[in-house]
């Protein structure tokens, strides 16, 4: 009993330390520990029903124990506000007014492509559009919009440099060329393409520019063969 | 917040008191087990052990595993018996060295199995 107890302990310990280290990404609308509970609970109450040599008490103990568990980590993170950012983590601000914070994104483990992502999930298309967005504990994605950010989504914008590449798709898609968006880059002062974070283009010629550790910047320029979408 | 402690410290003793009551439950039927299965074992080493005495150790372990299965797996019960089993029929045989080794066997099982449910390092992990 001592020993299904202590496993359990450990089990659930390990899956939030695992969970937390995850970041955002693996976390839908629950707290890291409700969520380890909700893998957890499950398999403890269907191991022993389903196998007859373990005695039904084994499955029992382990749920009351993950029970105790949950009710010490809610009190922890209502009443222990250090504990409550170890336990549940904290927002994480991937975009403000610089643009994109890079690092806040690698820390939870997602990428570019996954913030465009979750801005279009949220009604924006643009990454200009948002002052600030952010990831909340619970992974869940809140964005503040700027005042006229309807007025900015006129077309698509689509990504052209995600993280220092280029997106031959996207490219073959809009019919550009990639020498057209070196000569951007040059022009911009980006000595090489690695050192961009993003670049997305829309169909009126926006550009939204952030090389890596910089501000955005936005510009307009004319597709050649005055192309747009 | 009472609420919570109230149910922390409720499933906190009930927890404590189960593993209580397994360790010197669990700990108790195998000392007492291994008496009766000793007491045997000197009786065939002897060769004055009969089929009643095999027998009655082994309706007496019958009546322990119906409550000891409630908290330990039945996978290590059905290890003692097997080997009761084969021992009993031994001892109906008079084939009193044979039946000595599966009683040491049995004498080994009830000394270290209920080590296995101890809070040990070895068995936590």
């Amino acid at each position: 009993m001592v020993l299904v107890t202590i496993r359990t302990a450990i089990i659930f310990i390990v899956l939030l330390i695992i969970m937390r280290l995850m970041g955002k990404r693996q976390i839908g609308e629950m707290q890291p520990f409700e969520l380890v509970i909700t893998l957890l609970i499950a398999e403890l109450a269907c191991i022993p029903m389903a196998d007859v040599s373990i005695p039904l008490l084994y499955g029992i103990i382990s749920v009351l124990t993950i029970f105790v568990l949950h009710e010490i980590m809610t009190l922890l993170d209502l009443k222990l506000k250090p504990l409550k950012s170890f336990i549940s983590g904290k927002p994480s601000v991937v975009v403000n007014k610089n643009g994109i914070d890079d690092y806040q994104l690698k820390r939870n483990n997602l990428d570019v492509s996954d913030l465009i992502e979750s801005l279009r999930t949220a009604g924006y298309f643009s990454l200009d559009a948002v002052d600030y967005a952010l990831y909340e504990a619970n992974g869940t994605f809140s964005a503040l919009p700027k005042q006229d950010y309807e007025q900015m989504q006129t077309s698509l914008p689509i990504v052209m440099i995600d993280n220092g590449k280029y997106d031959q798709k996207n490219l073959e898609i809009t019919g550009l060329e990639q020498s057209f968006f070196d000569g951007i880059l040059k022009e911009q002062n980006v000595k090489n393409v690695k050192d961009v974070l993003v670049l997305t283009a829309d169909g009126t010629g926006k550009i939204y520019l952030q090389v890596k550790k910089h501000k955005f910047s936005t510009f307009n320029v004319a597709y050649p063969g005055g192309k747009s979408w | 917040m009472v609420k919570s402690l109230s149910a922390i410290l409720a499933s906190l003793v009930l927890l404590l008191g189960a593993a209580l009551f397994e360790w010197f439950y669990v700990g108790d039927q195998f000392d007492s087990f291994k008496e009766e299965v000793e007491t045997l074992a000197l009786k065939a080493e002897a060769e004055e052990a009969n089929i009643e005495d095999a027998k009655a150790v082994q309706s007496s372990w019958e009546r322990r595993k119906e409550k000891l299965h409630v908290w330990i797996p039945h996978n290590d019960i059905a290890r003692i018996d097997e080997y009761l089993a084969e021992a009993v029929r031994l001892v109906g045989e008079k084939q009193y060295a044979f039946a000595v080794s599966k009683l040491e066997i049995i004498l080994h099982l009830t000394e270290c199995l209920p080590d296995t449910y101890r809070p040990a390092i070895e068995n936590i992990l």
